[in-house]
């Protein structure tokens, strides 16, 4: 009885399980969960790269990357990629070049306007007009032209409010201003730009204009000295999708008037007109953005201008619950999940799941020394003394400290066991495809002797004496940074017994807290990861620069003794090699500022972070880019059959 | 008994600006930058520098005196502006209107069953004391009760969803919130049971009943046990009175007895008890909201809470304050239906 009742309801299962399974669901949209959010899809207001998702996807830049390649462009809304050969890119005699862009014809917006008996404008989805309609499209109304790029680079800039979109600010003044706001003030020699005059604004607007120009159907950045990173800038999504003037001034945007763009200033997210809309020429249109259900779809552009996607629709929603995401991917309801790593393994083994595993990123983690750090009421540093209950707030500034730390801590044990050998070891600021990689470059590895004699030197000898007691503060919710803290703290341990590392989990804002906005960081040893935001390692947004140039995005956290080594010792190398074009000039200048970074152990480099993906095992086409830090990109997706 | 009602809803505002200067007090006593958080939710944010930072906390007002800060914030209530949610992308009024819906559909049709089970549990538990039936009603949602709701709903989905395919987690199918989406369907409520009832589209409706039925189940077995205890301590005791014994001697039927004399008083204790479980779940069940991928109130909340999101977590506060309070009001004015010996004064 027992067993055919047993027999009854295994049948009765797989009968019910069998349609779950065995056919394609939802064909031609394609289901993407992830934990993440969108913040706009205005180009010129987001900022990191789950926003560059929704923007890429709907509008088109001027170059795109090739593929996966970081430093090699493809044409896009340009028809050609500037360089010196093709006479795109010319350099004068005064230092200046210019980028030169022929712009494509016969592009059109998703919407374009239509102009009615009574003369007004109305906006249209283009593919569903009829071709009587198309033939009253107003002209320039959803159709880009050179017009149309040159305004979508003034208002990303005079909008001054991503600091992706600022990079193109210090493209167009070659790193002479980081923003408009920072022209503004120092053009007008005004503490804010809120004290600035019509006329000084309208003054920045014209050397601005003046310098991003149409000439017949091409745009022309004009540029006061060579800006090695100009091409990587404007094929990244921020601030460079190409956006339809008419149209923006019709939802209630900036008009294009030098006269008036301080009204479109730094807006708040809510008050940007194009928060929650779009108009762009990208393969995708926005079809629904329901932010109660934290839901977007994506509907497929049929005209656009390099043939319609595969797919129809993308669905993107926000599902935080792991567990959720993980059984809609099984049962086909999702075509591609964000996962734990932890699952992939597992994943991998799993019938109509796919694992991409091991994709490179720019992404370096490491552990950052800070110093000087606060001494008012610092838990970070105990005592503050060197007296084995604390740390003095210099404690980093002594070299055999940090070259100390650097060889208390276990890399290969991570690598092998947190890791899962999935990537290498970082050797500096610039990892794997950027320039002044060397896969020779010297590293630090575990060496418990090498980590003794350079305790038994710092502080004339008297740190092994005391010993010392600190935290490590590391962003909750990242195992792998606790687990890097946990393997420093027992190296340490097994050095000297008195040297005590403890480790606290803090949320960002807490972290962030204590690196930012003060004249000196709280803490002197933090777990974090930055990469750059261009293939390039130079300019404010280059690898080495991030973390080596004393206006860095490190320099700025990690306090006033960091930023001073970087000033005397590899600032002067940062600007001679970025005044060169020329990269057979500038790569050793790169290579050798990577290997300065561990001559003087200015922070224990980890590990080049990695991607992953988990999607259904139908799913084809995705393209790992690591400069767009694997942003997908749905043009090339295709969902076959099951 | 309105004047009543209207001298409890004045209290209203009172309570809500001490629920607001104590809420405001306490984000107080962050740094602004950790207060930026709100604007700046990942790392990612602030790799314009020391000097974007800084802006940044100037231009949202971080840096201005306590009294600035919360004038500006009720000037603007007063206004009708309870602030941005950058959590929720959308000013905080309209997130709370465009998810209320959705946790108004799932509470109610959760609880109005769950109530009446529990009452039914509890009346037969009282009645049968001691016998099975009452041994296995007790057994059951005290079997319900030690379940933690994340191991419940995870195994509902892994059940009803995983294997069987029954009751998928979410609002709607792919297909049904296309549907939804269309022009030609008509949003009335926000809430897709009734919508699809209005617009005629009866799919739609099963359909959302399919994503409703595992998130339900979850909260009525979840939530009985502590409505049919108290219940059936109530039953058991009411059973014991005087008027009871009485209408027994009087040769009256025992199922009019114990239904229509015992069980009315008993409710008392099980109405107070509901109108907490109903503010507290209009208050949004995070946990189940987020197993089932079911965007409401609770994950909103709890969302905002980790973001520091300020605006959301004022504006929600706010309007879990009106609930407690009206629910409260409800309550007290439904004890005088059920036992005309309380009355309002």
């Amino acid at each position: 009885m027992k067993r055919t009742l047993a027999v009854a309801i295994s049948i009765a299962l797989g009968f019910a399980v069998a349609p779950a399974t065995a056919q394609t669901k939802n064909p031609g949209t394609f289901v993407f969960l992830w934990p993440d959010d969108i913040q706009s899809f205005d180009p010129a207001y987001i900022a990191n790269t789950p926003s560059s998702y929704g923007v890429l996807n709907v509008y088109s830049r001027l170059l795109n990357y090739k593929g996966s390649e970081i430093s090699e462009f493809v044409p896009a809304i340009s028809t050609e990629v500037p360089s010196l050969e093709n006479g795109l890119i010319k350099q004068a005699e005064d230092g200046s070049v210019s980028y030169t862009f022929p712009i494509r014809k016969d592009i059109h917006t998703h919407k374009v306007g239509i102009k009615g008996s009574d003369g007004k404008i109305s906006w249209e989805y283009f593919d569903d007009l009829t071709a009587e309609q198309k033939s009253a499209i107003e002209p320039g109304y959803g159709e880009i032209t050179p017009d149309d790029v040159r305004y979508s680079f003034l208002r990303a800039i005079l909008m001054g409010q991503s600091w992706m979109s600022n990079a193109i600010t210090e493209v167009v003044t070659a790193g002479k201003y980081t923003d408009i706001t920072k022209w503004v003030e120092t053009e007008g020699k005004i503490a804010e730009i809120g004290d600035a005059t019509p006329e000084l604004l309208r003054k920045v607007y014209d050397q601005l204009a003046s310098q991003i120009t149409v000439e017949g159907d091409k745009v022309v950045f004009k540029l006061p000295k060579a800006f090695p990173a100009t091409l990587g800038v404007m094929a990244l999504p921020f601030g460079t999708s190409i956006v339809d003037k008419e149209w923006v001034a019709s939802v209630g945007g900036w008009d294009g008037s030098g006269d008036t763009w301080m009204k479109y200033y730094r807006p708040e997210l809510g008050d940007d007109p194009l928060f929650d809309v779009e108009n762009g020429t990208g393969p995708f249109m926005l079809e629904e953005w329901n932010r109660a259900d934290r839901r977007i779809t994506l509907k497929r552009f049929e005209n656009y201008f390099m043939g319609p996607a595969s797919l129809e629709r993308v669905v993107m929603r926000t599902v935080p619950e792991w567990t959720t995401r993980r059984l809609q991917l099984l049962s086909g309801d999702a075509d591609y999940v964000t996962a734990p790593i932890e699952f992939l393994d597992e994943l991998a083994k799993t019938d109509g799941v796919k694992v991409v595993d091991g994709l490179p990123k720019v992404f370096g983690r490491g552990i950052f020394f800070g110093w000087p750090v606060d001494e008012t009421d610092n838990p970070a540093i105990g005592s503050g003394k060197l007296d084995g209950k604390g740390i003095p707030p210099d404690f980093f500034a002594d070299i055999d400290v940090r070259k100390g730390f650097n060889y208390a801590q276990n890399y290969d044990a991570l690598l092998k066991q947190v890791l899962l050998g999935k990537t290498v070891q970082s050797r500096g600021p610039t990892v794997r495809g950027i320039m002044g990689y060397r896969p020779d470059s010297p590293v630090y590895s575990y060496d418990p002797k090498k980590a003794a004699e350079h305790f038994k030197k710092a502080f004339d000898g008297k740190l092994w004496e005391t010993g010392f007691t600190m935290t490590a503060y590391v962003q909750e919710g990242t195992p792998q940074g606790t687990a890097a803290l946990s393997a420093l703290q027992q190296g340490l341990q097994r050095i000297n017994p008195k040297f005590r590392l403890q480790i606290q989990s803090l949320p960002w804002a807490s972290i962030s807290d204590k690196l930012n906005n003060r004249a000196k960081p709280a803490s002197a040893l933090t777990y974090m990861g930055w990469g750059p935001d261009y293939s390039d390692p130079g300019g404010p947004l280059g690898a080495a620069s991030y973390y080596l140039s004393p206006t860095g995005l490190v320099g700025g956290m990690v306090g006033q003794g960091y930023r001073d080594l970087m000033t005397e010792k590899f600032k002067p190398l940062l600007d001679e090699a970025w005044a060169s074009s020329d990269p057979a000039v500038r790569e050793p200048i790169y290579a050798k500022l990577q290997k300065m970074s561990y001559d003087y152990a200015t922070t224990q480099f980890l590990w080049e972070d990695f991607g992953y993906i988990v999607t259904r095992s139908n799913v084809e086409g995705y393209v790992n880019n690591m400069i767009l830090y694997g942003a997908w990109d749905f043009y090339p997706i295709k969902k076959n059959a099951e | 008994m309105l004047n009543y009602a209207f001298r409890r809803l004045l209290m209203l505002p009172v309570v809500m600006f001490a629920l607001s200067l104590m809420i405001f007090g306490l984000q107080m006593s962050l740094t602004p930058t950790q207060r930026l958080a709100a604007y700046a939710p990942s790392p990612d944010f602030l790799k314009g520098g020391q000097d974007s930072i800084r802006r940044l906390i100037e231009q949202y007002g971080l840096n201005d005196p306590f009294y600035l800060q919360y004038g500006r914030w009720i000037g603007n209530i007063l206004t009708g502006n309870l602030g941005w949610s950058e959590t929720a992308r959308q000013p905080v009024g309209t997130a709370l209107t465009s998810l209320l819906p959705a946790t108004l559909e799932l509470v109610f049709i959760a609880f109005v069953p769950g109530l009446l089970l529990a009452i039914y549990l509890g009346s037969r538990a009282g009645i049968y004391l001691n016998r099975w039936q009452d041994h296995l009603i007790r057994f059951f949602t005290i079997f319900g009760w030690s379940f933690p709701v994340y191991v419940f709903g995870l195994l509902m989905l892994l059940i009803f969803y995983s294997v069987l395919d029954w009751f998928p987690p979410g609002r709607l199918s792919q297909w049904a919130q296309a549907v939804v989406t269309s022009r030609d369907f008509v949003r009335y409520t926000g809430a897709n049971t009734i919508d699809s009832l209005l617009n005629g589209n009866l799919p739609v409706f099963f359909d959302s009943l399919r994503h409703l039925a595992a998130p339900v189940i979850t909260l009525i077995y979840v939530n009985l046990a502590n409505m049919t205890r108290v219940m059936r301590t109530s039953m058991l005791e009411t059973l014991r009175q005087d008027y009871v014994r009485t209408a027994r001697a009087k040769g009256l039927r025992r199922r009019v007895v114990e239904l229509k004399h015992a069980r009315r008083n008993a409710l008392l204790p099980v109405v107070t008890i509901a109108g907490m479980e109903l503010a507290y779940m209009m208050g949004g069940v995070v946990i189940t909201e987020t197993i089932f991928d079911y965007s409401g109130l609770g994950q909103f909340a709890a969302k905002s809470a980790a973001n520091l999101d300020f605006p959301a977590i004022l504006g929600f506060g706010l309007y879990f304050a009106v609930v407690l309070v009206v629910l409260n009001l409800v309550v007290d004015l439904i004890y005088p239906l059920l036992d005309p010996r309380v009355k309002t004064r």
